[in-house]
């Protein structure tokens, strides 16, 4: 990656030379999207370090202006060709959405199953993962949908646990993971035969499913490794962090975590974890190797969301949802200071959050 | 039933891969052993992986189907077509970037199993014609609409028929009418008779009427004895001479085969019976319907920083008039009014709630119970809030309940201290208040058809009425007795679903006269809306399907309310009159006296109209109209843009020359 961007830049630079008598410093930036549920749009971002976070534009989602359909989870295509949008209301089944990046506009779209939350696509491309959470419906399992993104045909949908989430892949895009809110399970699917590859009990001493208690759990993410040799999962109602070893299947390590830890970022250099800590409204960093809490920063609103981290391991962008009438807002952390240093507002309950590209 | 295999399949399907086979997979070949497949055949199909030099690769590959219910391939390839027609079977490598093929096929129908005619009868009358109906079935009861239909006679001299099943019989004898489908043939057999009628009259209900009038044609047939003819094949038509005669108008009248005639526009109108033989006139006189009133701006209570959702209009437990209205999208609250002066609405609290959309306000009978919703909440635990309105300048919160309602109550009605709460657009959930400190579930109702939804919910004398997108408008009996139903077993008496699929509010009406209609409100974003940006306000569509649920169990949809350059979203219905609120088109007012047949839009029916302008509006001049109520002599209305509007329809002016 860092080959390819460095050939892109000193083209770019190239050009510059030929049409300015004196070159430029070029800045570095970084676009991403962002998805307000509550506001039926996604908002599309460029941070630019020393200037600032900026709103490049709003991208009013949907078809029923008089309906909120809960715009949820949002994935940019490996190949930065398209984005993929889960819209979580329909009548009553949620959708999948195809854009194109760059003019924003719907591809194609397709139904889902009850409430579609996260969605990731692999490294390859072609599929997208789509966890059908039905947040709402009857605790009763519910399902992964297996999109084919060039037909848009959902070629599997698979039955998985109560309340499913997250969604993502292995860095060979052989393996996905999710989470069973309800069940305290981590899925591992493979993808070459889209079977339930493994399974995990991620409740402490307690079997699958908590006897009918509840969950004890309630993990709300799994988050692999750039290494590929372990998951990171998120108990966000037990607060803790958990790491999987991938090649024993077994939980190598669980250690406590702020209130409500909901979604993890692994850096690409795979040094740290980031987490959003929904409950305290913050955001924690992680020592990956130690488990050892290097900052604790407090969000610019409460209810830390969505996090995704760039692909040069310096920043984290961070999806606030806000509460009731406050706009969402995406905070920008400086990985190396451990400091928030932008953030911006953005439509209601901000919530799926994408990296696309860098520039510059 | 067929087994096509290949050999070659099995052994390509072991279910291994690598991260190798993404670097290596270079492409993927699906083949058949058959470019041709029927109904009921299995047909095993095979997938090679090769790599860039043309090896092949044990990779593992997916079969998939463009149509997984009439085409379905299972995930190792073995194709089973439940349904003729145009299919695509893929395979894909799910682990290789763009590795997939396909392969397209024409499924053959099974063949034809029977032909039905309809409508028979034993006899038919020398001169008579009537169109007949041949529906056609194939093997797996599949109704086949593709099927091209032939009909012939035995004898044309008898009886002859045209390429649309039309009957006409020439002279007395047996005639065998049949109907022939790919080859199948189906026949009925009639006695033609000498035509038996000598006289046909035709009668109206009224001969004077007005626009949007539904009269009635009654046409009897004797024969030679003055007897009549029960069975006379009589169908109706009419001549318009109408007095607007501008080109490419829409038809200024309507007349169905059972004799219903309605006129859009005014003039003479002939209507003709027809019968073997015989031709019948009636002519009728239809003036305009004129019911056109003012409206008179009476007052408004401004909301203009966020978007406002639904009304409710109350007489408080001391004797004040009260409003009550939510937030729509915003921060989670509701405004309550004082409007015993109409011109001059006060605002006098407000509850803010953990949620961003307070899309229903309800009250209850007595006026001391409110009932708001919940959307939207930042722990997602939605359900409603209970609220004490018996002082609406001083509103507590009763209590809060949201057990198994998280998914967001977007509609609730409040019923004998029952809420009827739309729960994730799923169910309805009953929850007795009658402790409004201590709620609880009593009941529940889903309907059970496949991909059910449900948006709104109201009742009237124990019975409830869904509104329920594709499956129209339901009926449950919630205490009413008809079918034994409470609150606690709510049990669905009938349910009528339009062809539109887009049923968002219903509103029943016992017409004075005799009729029962249920109004169902679509609600439908307009064709182009694709996120416009900027603070504009969208375009809506949809209309008002008027519903004739006189025979519960044999509803029939009988008239419209569409207004082509809007949609509509809540209604209300009160003395003959229509209240709709049509979003872009603004709040609408229809007389609905009378029976209804037709487009009440083109029968000059409407008797009012309003835009609510408001310059400072949350989206500026921009009417949005949500929901409307009448009360005490005035309309209000919740204008989404601008919050709670008082209008009142003037006394119409009659001119006199």
């Amino acid at each position: 990656m860092l080959g390819r961007l460095s050939v892109i830049a000193s083209l770019c630079v190239g050009t510059v030379a030929v049409t300015a008598s004196r070159a430029p410093v070029l800045q570095l930036s970084y676009l991403l999207y962002v998805a307000s549920e509550s506001e039926d749009e996604v908002t599309l971002l460029r941070f630019t370090p020393g200037e600032g976070l900026t709103i490049e534009k709003v991208i009013a989602v949907g078809v029923f202006p008089a309906e909120i359909e809960a715009p949820h989870g949002i994935f940019v295509d490996p190949d930065g060709s398209r984005w993929y949008l889960t819209l979580g209301h329909g009548f009553p089944f949620g959708s999948l959405w195809m854009y194109a990046t760059g003019s924003d506009t719907v591809v194609s779209r397709m139904d889902l199953g009850l409430f579609p939350s996260t969605v990731a696509v692999p490294p390859v491309g072609g599929l997208a993962f789509a966890v059908n959470s039905n947040f709402h419906g009857d605790l009763e399992p519910s399902t992964i949908s297996i999109v084919d993104l060039e037909t848009m045909i959902e070629i599997e949908r698979l039955e998985t646990c109560v309340m499913p989430h997250g969604s993502r892949f292995s860095p060979d895009g052989t393996k996905h993971y999710s989470t069973c809110m309800m069940d305290d399970e981590l899925i591992e699917l493979d993808v070459a035969t889209l079977d339930i590859a493994r399974r995990l009990d991620l409740s402490p001493q307690t079997p699958a499913g908590n006897g009918g208690l509840g969950s004890v759990c309630s993990p709300t993410w799994a988050m692999p490794a750039a290494s590929g040799d372990y998951v990171y999962v998120a108990c966000n109602r037990s607060d803790e962090l958990l790491e999987v070893r991938l090649d024993d299947w077994s939980i190598a390590r669980r250690w406590p975590a702020p209130t409500a830890p909901y979604n993890i970022a692994v850096t690409p250099d795979d040094e740290r974890l980031v987490v959003t800590q929904k409950g305290s409204g913050a955001v924690t960093v992680w020592n990956r190797a130690t488990a050892e809490r290097i900052a604790f920063i407090p969000s610019s609103r409460k209810v830390t969301h969505g996090v995704v981290v760039t692909p040069d391991s310096r920043y984290a962008f961070v999806s606030v949802e806000g509460i009731g009438g406050e706009p969402g807002a995406v905070d920008v952390i400086d990985l190396q200071t451990l400091r928030q240093v932008a953030t911006v507002d953005v439509g209601k309950q901000a919530g799926g959050i994408a990296f696309w590209k860098t520039e510059g | 039933m067929r087994l096509r295999t290949s050999w070659l399949a099995l052994g390509l399907l072991a279910a291994f891969t690598s991260s190798l086979a993404a670097q290596t997979t270079a492409r993927v070949e699906l083949t058949s052993p058959t470019p041709t497949i029927a109904v009921g055949d299995r047909v095993q199909l095979t997938a090679r992986v090769f790599d860039a030099n043309g090896n092949v690769l044990d990779v593992a590959v997916r079969f998939f189907s463009s149509s997984r219910r009439e085409f379905p391939i299972s995930r190792d390839g073995l194709l089973q077509p439940t349904r003729g027609g145009e299919y695509v079977a893929y395979v894909r490598v799910n682990t290789a970037r763009n590795v997939r093929d396909s392969i397209a096929f024409s499924v053959d129908f099974p063949p034809v199993r029977n032909v039905v005619i309809t409508p028979t009868s034993e006899r038919f009358f020398v001169g008579a014609s009537v169109r007949h109906e041949a529906t056609v079935y194939d093997e797996t009861d599949f109704l086949r609409r593709d099927v091209p239909v032939t009909w012939s006679t035995d004898d044309p001299g008898i009886a002859s028929v045209d390429r649309y099943g039309e009957l006409t019989a020439h002279r007395a004898g047996i005639a065998i009418l049949t109907a022939t489908a790919e080859g199948v043939r189906q026949s009925h057999r009639y006695t033609v008779i000498p035509n038996p009628i000598r006289t046909l009259t035709l009668s109206m209900s009224q001969d004077s009427a007005r626009t949007g009038d539904v009269l009635h044609a009654t046409a009897i047939a004797l024969d030679a004895g003055g007897q009549r003819v029960s069975d006379a094949p009589v169908s109706f038509s009419l001549i318009a001479h109408p007095e607007d005669t501008v080109v490419a108008q829409f038809p200024p009248a309507e007349i169905d085969q059972q004799g219903r005639f309605v006129a859009q526009k005014a003039g003479d109108y002939t209507i003709l019976a027809i019968a073997p033989g015989h031709v019948a006139r009636y002519t009728v006189q239809i003036a305009n319907r004129l019911v056109t009133q003012e409206v008179q701006f009476i007052g408004q209570g401004p909301v203009r920083d966020v978007p406002t959702s639904d009304l409710w209009i109350w007489e408080g437990v001391d004797g004040r008039d009260y409003a009550v209205t939510g937030t729509w999208g915003a921060n989670g609250v509701a405004y309550f009014w004082d409007v015993t002066d109409p011109s001059s609405p006060e605002l006098i609290d407000s509850v803010v709630v953990d949620a961003r959309t307070v899309n229903d306000v309800k009250i209850s009978e007595d006026g001391r119970v409110a009932v708001i919703s919940r959307e939207g909440a930042s722990n997602r635990r939605n359900g409603i809030v209970i609220l004490d309105v018996t002082n609406p300048r001083d509103v507590q919160i009763h209590s809060t309940f949201d057990d198994e309602l998280t998914g967001g109550v977007h509609n609730v009605f409040i019923y004998d201290n029952h809420v009827y709460a739309v729960n994730n657009g799923r169910r309805f959930d009953v929850i007795n208040i009658e402790d409004p400190t201590n709620p609880h579930r009593v009941g529940r109702f889903e309907l059970d058809t496949p991909g059910h939804a449900i948006h709104d919910v109201w009742v009237v004398d124990g019975i409830a009425y869904t509104s329920n997108w594709g499956d129209g408008v339901v009926l449950i009996d919630v205490g009413n007795g008809i079918m034994g139903g409470s609150p606690s077993n709510p049990i669905k008496i009938t349910s009528y679903a339009d062809f539109g699929g887009a049923t968002h509010a219903a509103f029943p009406y016992e017409s004075p006269t005799g009729k029962f209609y249920v109004f169902m409100g679509d609600e439908r974003g307009r064709p182009g809306f694709d996120g416009q940006e900027g603070n504009v306000p969208p375009l809506m569509g949809g209309y008002i399907h008027i519903v004739d649920f006189t025979d519960p169990m044999n509803p029939e949809e009988v008239a419209r309310y569409e207004v082509p350059e809007a949609g509509s979203h809540n209604l209300w219905i009160e003395d003959d009159k229509l209240y709709a609120a049509y979003y872009n088109g603004g709040m609408r007012v229809v007389d609905i006296s009378g029976e209804l047949k037709g487009n009440l839009m083109y029968q000059n029916r409407e008797i009012a109209r309003y835009l609510a302008y408001d310059p400072e509006g949350y989206v500026p001049n921009a009417p949005f109209t949500w929901g409307p109520q009448p009360y005490k002599g005035n309309l209000f209305f919740a204008e989404h843009n601008s919050g709670l509007w008082a209008v009142k329809l003037q006394p119409r002016r009659v001119l006199t020359p």
